[in-house]
């Protein structure tokens, strides 16, 4: 059965052999000369030294295209117009989906036409040889970001390539990212990539792994995203990772954000074990963003301003041409620019927001009655606990497709604009903490005159691409 | 009788905001929703369809390959004798092609009704209730169609 528990050398090894035979470029790794590359680098590489021991919000965009040369461009470009100090690659939906022979095909097209015909890096595709020639092209830390239920490969790759940091984990790569996987083979699938970064960890090479804070993107309540992310943490911390980046993404509601970002940090430090070294990073908006550039600056403006008054170790950037897609890559400079100006002006001055404290309060106790439940549905397993919880509906993510989820909660904004629960299902939160919740909601239902309802959940799914926070009733409705 | 409905979003596609919406909607309009989820084949669609014997079929894509993800679908859903409504709504094509284009072309696909990304739950349902001859307010007292 399966078990938090460190996944012996041994074992390490014979899982690590089957992945690396998955694919040809997998048998291009290994672990002693990967070391000897790490060691090799210099120190602006090392990734969790420079967010860990950042004095400022570190700004780090999404960025990702199929040919090596482009994505050396692309990043070169990041880091000296857009004053990126960290770097992503972010990889394809093939890959994503362990489909390396379509990969494979996207990346010759790409070659032949120069189209871009794959939405990422192809990195296994690559291979060790060729992240590591990117790698050495960019003199600031990379890491891998993706949305992989099954990484194993992908990780054994991109470490041996010279990356160091690792996005993605068990929950927050399956519940909202598919419908099938399962989520106990995903935590197994996970507990490899961590123990992996274990073993580089030990040998003095420390990956830092940084679970997915946002989950669905779409109006996440705070307490299930911190759940999550200590989970992810708790497992990734029993296979030997020492540096996390735990992840929160905005909800627009400036009292709340700041509020979950410091309990973001005081949770993590508190449940995760002492060795590790706690960071947190915040998403600048997931949701849908308004169809105008000049509107979406003014998302990113806020999460600029939001990020200079939590401050975070790191802010993920959108840019302005959000709403379209994949931006050029002149707009996400412009993104991290913008985000930089809102913070640097910003970060010196001494802002004080009402209600941080008791909001703080309520996502903490929300938070803590969720772990507890899982560490009960678990008998004091946290992988047991985890999958057990999902299956009851004690935790849950709204909006998740995945069959391992019940996806019953359903989140609506309050009369200020602060993510609340509307519906929730089986959720293991208390009556109090409900009714808290509930009370909120009716004070906005009486401001639009209006009854609890999804209708509310829809209007605020739309809200801020329409160019509001809360999706207020409209005339003519 | 209340009506049933199925409901999925079609292809590899995995996003779910939208039918999560629709559900709720359709359940507090008195219909018996049968959400496949996100990421449903024809198959899927066809087989809930004939155990439910339902009477419509709503089908949602947001990822752009609508159009390859509903090939030969009415053909399956005629070898399985069904008589059901077809819907489909989202971002049905890539890029910024003119609606009324892609309407004309998954009409001709065989869908009844084409709705855009924009519809509000609301008009869904009100279409249905036309199509299916469903007084709003007395669902009970319908006579079945067909």
């Amino acid at each position: 059965m399966l078990r938090d528990e460190l996944i012996p050398s041994d074992e390490l090894r014979r899982i690590d052999e089957s992945v690396r035979t998955n694919w040809p470029t997998g048998s291009a790794i290994e672990f002693e000369e990967a070391i000897e590359f790490h060691e090799s680098l210099p120190p602006e590489s090392a990734f969790a030294t420079v967010l860990e021991s950042a004095d400022r919000p570190l700004l780090q965009p999404r960025a990702g295209v199929p040919l090596l040369e482009d994505q050396i461009e692309l990043l070169q470009h990041l880091h000296a117009s857009g004053g990126a100090d960290l770097l992503p690659t972010t990889i394809d939906s093939y890959t994503r989906d362990n489909e390396y022979e379509k990969a494979a095909e996207g990346l010759a097209e790409a070659r032949e036409t120069g189209e871009a015909t794959l939405n990422g890096f192809p990195a296994v595709n690559h291979g060790v040889e060729g992240c590591r020639e990117l790698i050495r092209a960019i003199d600031a830390p990379v890491e891998v970001r993706h949305g992989t239920p099954d990484a194993r490969l992908l990780a054994a790759i991109t470490f041996a390539g010279g990356f160091q940091s690792f996005e993605g984990g068990p929950i927050s790569y399956n519940i909202p990212y598919t419908k099938e996987h399962d989520l106990a083979e995903t935590i197994e699938h996970w507990q490899f990539v961590d123990r992996l970064a274990g073993a580089y960890t030990e040998r003095g090479v420390r990956i830092n792994r940084e679970p997915f804070g946002p989950l669905t993107g779409t109006l996440v309540p705070p307490a299930i995203a911190i759940a999550v992310m200590l989970l992810e943490g708790q497992l990734a911390a029993t296979q030997g990772v020492r540096s996390l980046t735990l992840g929160y993404g905005q909800v627009g509601n400036l009292v709340q954000d700041v509020a979950a970002l410091r309990s973001l940090r005081s949770l993590g430090e508190e449940y995760l074990p002492d060795e590790v070294t706690v960071t947190t990073v915040f998403h600048e908006w997931m949701g849908g963003f308004p169809p105008d550039e000049a509107r979406a600056n003014g998302v990113i403006g806020l999460g600029g301003a939001t990020a200079a008054i939590a401050r975070p170790d790191k802010v993920i950037t959108k840019s302005p041409q959000e709403f379209q897609g994949v931006p050029t890559k002149e707009a996400n400079a412009a993104g991290l620019r913008t985000t930089r100006q809102l913070i640097d002006m910003m970060i010196e001055q001494d802002v004080r927001l009402d209600g941080v404290e008791r909001e703080r309060e309520l996502i903490e106790a929300a938070t803590r009655d969720l772990i507890e439940a899982v560490e009960a549905a678990g008998d004091g397993d946290v992988a047991q606990g985890t999958i057990t919880a999902f299956e009851s509906g004690a935790l849950d993510v709204p909006f998740a497709p995945s069959d391992s989820a019940q996806g019953a909660v359903l989140p609506a904004r309050d009369d200020d604009g602060r993510v609340r629960i509307f519906e929730f299902g089986d959720l293991a939160v208390s009556d109090e903490i409900k009714e808290i919740h509930r009370n909120r909601l009716d004070a906005r239902a009486e401001t639009e005159g209006r009854d609890q309802s999804f209708r509310m959940v829809a209007d605020d799914v739309d809200a801020i691409s329409d160019g509001r926070l809360i999706g207020r009733p409209t005339e003519g409705d | 009788m209340p009506k049933t409905v199925i409901l999925g979003v079609i292809g590899s596609d995995a996003h779910v905001v939208g039918i999560t919406i629709l559900e709720q909607a359709l359940q507090a309009a008195g219909f018996d929703v049968v959400n496949l989820g996100v990421q449903s084949s024809q198959a899927e669609f066809v087989e809930a369809a004939r155990r439910e014997d339902a009477s419509a079929v709503l089908v949602s894509s947001l990822y752009g390959h609508a159009e390859q993800d509903c090939q030969g679908f009415h053909e399956k859903i005629a070898e399985a004798d069904l008589d059901v409504l077809t819907y489909i709504g989202g971002n049905l094509a890539v890029g910024q092609d003119d609606f009324e284009q892609t309407r004309r072309r998954f009409r001709e696909l065989g869908f009844d009704r084409v709705f855009d990304s924009e519809t509000d739950p609301e008009e869904a349902i009100a279409a249905l209730r036309r199509d299916l001859q469903i007084a709003p307010t007395e669902p009970e007292t319908v006579p079945v169609r067909g």
